[in-house]
């Protein structure tokens, strides 16, 4: 009956159609009524919850915590400022480039995927040592990789500009062209937890002696998963640098690693929801203790929270959610299917594992 | 001497008891039979502390135990000794006997119970700065029952001491556990997987099925086994809803 | 060849501030499971415990500036505090929690405590005078060694020996090790699980606050994020060594401590500010053929 189907369709695929709409709406209002620095901090937020919704895509289904992302974001914002900033100025300052990279310039989306292409290559070759370790010694190696990263970079001067900056990266990103790739990596993350990989992926977090007794080769599916994660992170890390302008290497350590996995943390560590929600969550917090930070003027004292209040603020949000929340704001479940069908079926999603199991 | 009342365990959503009640006499030797899966180590680990009762009692000489950590009870006089028997492996046999003794006030009586145990088990004596890992099955048996009397019980609980012991092996371990009984005056409960020996031993019987009590009584009234194997196969009933997997008796890693 | 002996040395006493640190991270990993990554800021907390806060770049000496008998265990026992007030604010009630939530509640706490020794000393690094008599150098044979450095070993030693007696001798040490074996079991048998954990955040507290009074002699700098790198590599001194097992993280460390020095001596010139991903990729390489560890410790895998 195409009905059947149809409704079989939609309510499969709610999940991400409901999120997808959810954030048009979002930047379409926010957008129009906001100025000029409300767009900024939204670009911002959209770019984060591009990495934020790509880590899931790993952390979630694998139940392997990660904290090497924003080291891919790094490698994947470096690509694409390679690829698009002036030549002239890359012949100047950035003598280690490779020639293709030196006296040319390219356009931005080739930019932005050879940044994720980059970052997906990277992983490959690091996943495949890692993805064998244990899950705690594997996250403890993302760790390491996060440092590795920072340390090459700051100290390949010829191709990073080292602890200065890398500027003149074409502004190209607002909020639209942020959400068309939050919206991608949307689908993607989607498809992949209804695939067979995914499926395979989550039977080894949740009980790895029974899934390699069931011939799943979680290496593959490890690598597979922390891949295409890069790829998407990369991604996200070529538009950052486009929506910057400027690259410096200590954006990409542990203030940011932190903020996206509190984002995630807070919001669901296994579910699609709750990587949207968080970003979102976490943002509204950030903004009001910036604000606190600010200070309002009452009669002539100024009261406002000592700088730092923000970092403090989000790090007990963190434990007070891993303390009496864990599973996250949206307890780790997809956006539940609104309509309830007659016979009784209960509404919404299976719920996803609560927690990422060792 | 204990009293469990009517006791429900889960295990997130899987319901290992649905109301089982028991009572052990002071002095008495009462065993838990029932097949895989049945709550029989759920039980042992609920009495215990390792697990806890959403519903129901659990009393020990009229002290509520339900919500007590299991350092606690230990000091309250009961003793487990799980399934699969748990000797530290990298600690040495005199260690492992040691430990039972460090929560004891009394130093004296606990240093006097090390050479009883020794006495009961000479031959932990032979090996007593031997990484207990290196222990035959028989021998490790042998050891955890010994540290468990260390801490000097009244109630002592074995989860299937028969487990992966030869048939010599269990018989000696048995006949251990019945003359502690009488030297030292314990009580016994006892979980087993075979009735048989079950029937040799036991005051009196519970017969665990997926999670409740299927029949008890008096060991004496129940030689001819029949009845025994009746509660535990179920002949004569609809089948059960499904047991679930094999109750973890709270003591998985 | 005494170029070589030198950096012998040099690898024995950072490998030894690895292996304190590693030290630390195995006892609370082997007992609760639990991958501290706040270790590395337990650390900077008891450097920073040493002097005025003050947002000034030369650091004025409070308790760095007492004689040293005083000085150890005061430190020592901030330090304890501080690990004994995580232990009951955050981890006590995340004791059944899985291990990446144990991992990312650890990780929060540090960031915590980082910014908060950034929010009252500021962000800029300061410069601090500890035992820099102890730079003087002493002349053994033919070698010219820094005081400092066999200060560094000595003392590694000391602790290390002192942490075994503990472990092997007394009855809290036992019934640490058979909770770290066992826990379950040895709450079976009347071991109390708050005092035993305790103990163990209480001596990763001291060893922390030592690695921290050895490194800020080495470096004579201090800054809020100085405990980052150490806890990294004391990780993956850990991971190396073989995750659960005490003498895996002093020989991880001491290997990882080993590389890094050789590294840093036989790299060519323009390589050397690389020296870092080199080690982290000689450790990766390592995992690849033992991905348990260079010490087969507990069992991390279930047994089938």
């Amino acid at each position: 009956m195409n009905d059947g189907r149809l409704m079989r369709f939609a309510r499969e695929w709610w999940p991400v159609v409901s999120l997808g709409l959810g954030l048009v709406l979002i930047v379409g209002v926010v957008g129009q009524l906001g100025g000029d620095q409300t767009r900024v901090t939204l670009t911002e937020m959209l770019i984060r919850m591009v990495v934020v919704i790509a880590t899931y895509l790993f952390i979630g289904n694998s139940g392997i915590l990660s904290f090497g992302h924003v080291g891919f974001m790094c490698i994947g914002a470096y690509a694409a400022g390679w690829a698009t900033c002036n030549p002239a100025w890359k012949q100047l300052m950035l003598t280690g480039l490779p020639v293709f990279l030196r006296e040319e310039e390219y356009p931005f989306l080739l930019a932005v995927a050879g940044g994720g292409a980059l970052a997906a290559l990277v992983a490959l070759i690091v996943g495949f040592a890692i993805m064998r370790l244990s899950g705690i010694a594997a996250s403890i190696a993302t760790f390491a990789f996060l440092a590795i990263v920072n340390s090459v970079y700051s100290n390949w001067d010829s191709v990073t500009a080292g602890t200065s900056s890398i500027i003149g990266i074409p502004q190209v990103v607002g909020p639209w062209e942020a959400l068309a790739f939050v919206l991608l990596s949307m689908v993607v993350a989607f498809v992949f937890q209804k695939s067979r990989y995914g499926l395979m992926l989550k039977a080894s977090r949740d009980d790895e002696v029974a899934a390699k007794a069931s011939a799943v080769d979680i290496v593959k599916v490890r690598l597979i998963a922390f891949v295409a994660s890069a790829f998407l992170v990369g991604m996200g890390g070529a538009l950052y640098g486009h929506f910057l302008g400027v690259l410096t290497v200590d954006i990409f350590y542990m203030g940011l690693t932190f903020i996206t996995l509190s984002m995630l943390v807070v919001g669901g560590i296994g579910s699609l929801f709750g990587a949207v929600v968080g970003v979102l969550a976490v943002t509204l917090v950030v903004e009001v203790l910036r604000a606190c930070e600010a200070g309002i003027t009452v009669g002539g004292t100024k009261i406002a929270l000592p700088q730092g209040a923000q970092e403090i603020g989000l790090g007990v949000i963190m434990v007070l959610i891993l303390l009496f929340r864990p599973a996250g704001l949206t307890r780790s479940r997809e956006v539940p299917w609104p309509f309830v069908r007659r016979g009784a079926k209960p509404a919404g999603e299976p719920a996803e594992q609560a927690q990422p199991a060792e | 001497m204990l009293e469990i009342d009517n006791i429900h365990v889960n295990y997130g959503r899987l319901q290992a008891l649905r109301g089982v009640s028991i009572t052990v006499a002071e002095g008495e030797v009462v065993c838990l039979v029932g097949p895989n899966g049945a709550g029989k180590s759920t039980t042992l680990a609920a009495i215990a502390g390792g697990v806890t009762p959403h519903a129901g009692s659990i009393k020990l000489q009229g002290r509520g135990l339900v919500g007590l950590p299991p350092e606690a009870i230990t000091r309250l006089g009961v003793s487990l000794v799980p399934e699969g028997r748990h000797v530290f492996a990298t600690l040495t046999v005199a260690e492992n006997l040691r430990i039972g003794g460090f929560q004891r006030r009394d130093r004296g009586g606990a240093a006097a119970d090390f050479e009883r145990m020794l006495g009961h088990f000479p031959r932990l004596r032979e090996r007593l700065q031997q990484p207990a890992g290196q222990l035959s099955g028989g021998e490790q048996q042998m050891l955890v029952i010994g540290r468990a009397l260390m801490t000097r019980p009244r109630l002592v609980m074995v989860d299937e001491p028969s487990l992966g012991l030869a048939p010599m092996i269990v018989d000696q371990v048995y006949e251990i556990l019945l003359s502690l009984r009488r030297s030292d005056g314990l009580t016994l409960l006892i979980n087993e997987q075979s009735s048989k020996r079950v029937l040799q031993f036991a005051d009196r019987i519970y017969v665990l099925r997926g999670g409740r009590i299927q029949l008890h009584d008096r060991a004496s009234n129940l030689q001819d086994g029949k009845a025994i194997m009746e509660a535990y196969f179920g002949f004569g009933e609809q089948p059960a809803a499904a047991a679930g997997p094999a109750a973890l008796g709270g003591v998985a890693e | 060849m005494i170029g070589f002996l030198q950096n012998l040395i040099d690898a024995l006493s950072l490998g030894s501030l690895y292996a304190l640190a590693g030290l630390g991270i195995g006892l609370l990993f082997g007992i609760l499971r639990l991958t501290n990554f706040a270790h590395g800021d337990f650390i900077t907390f008891g450097a920073y415990a040493l002097i005025v806060p003050s947002l000034d770049v030369m650091a004025t000496k409070f308790i760095g500036g007492w004689p040293w008998y005083l000085m150890l265990p005061v430190v020592a026992a901030l330090v304890v505090v501080m690990a004994l007030l995580s232990d009951l604010l955050v981890f006590r009630k995340l004791r059944q929690a899985s291990a990446p939530t144990l991992m990312i509640a650890s990780f929060a706490l540090g960031y915590i405590i980082q910014n908060t020794i950034l929010m009252v000393y500021g962000a800029r690094p300061k410069a601090i005078d500890m035992w820099s008599n102890l730079q003087q150098q002493v002349t053994i044979g033919e070698l010219r060694v820094p005081q400092l450095q066999l200060v560094t070993i000595g003392a590694t030693v000391v602790l290390m020996v002192g942490l075994s007696l503990f472990l092997g001798r007394t009855s809290y040490g036992v019934q640490m090790r058979a909770a770290a074996e066992d826990f379950r079991m040895a709450r079976y048998l009347g071991i109390k699980a708050n005092f035993v954990i305790g103990l163990a955040f209480a001596i990763s507290g001291v060893l922390a606050a030592m690695t921290a009074l050895l490194f800020v002699s080495q470096t004579g700098t201090l800054s809020h994020m100085m405990g980052v790198p150490l806890m990294l590599f004391a990780f993956i001194a850990t991971v190396i060594g073989g995750m659960g097992s005490l003498v895996g993280a002093v020989v991880g460390g001491f290997a990882v401590g080993f590389v890094s020095v050789m590294l840093q001596a036989y790299l060519p010139e323009d390589l050397r500010s690389f020296r870092d991903a080199f080690v982290f990729t000689v450790v990766i390489v390592v995992l690849l053929f033992r991905p348990s560890g260079l010490i087969r410790a507990k069992a991390l895998v279930q047994r089938v």
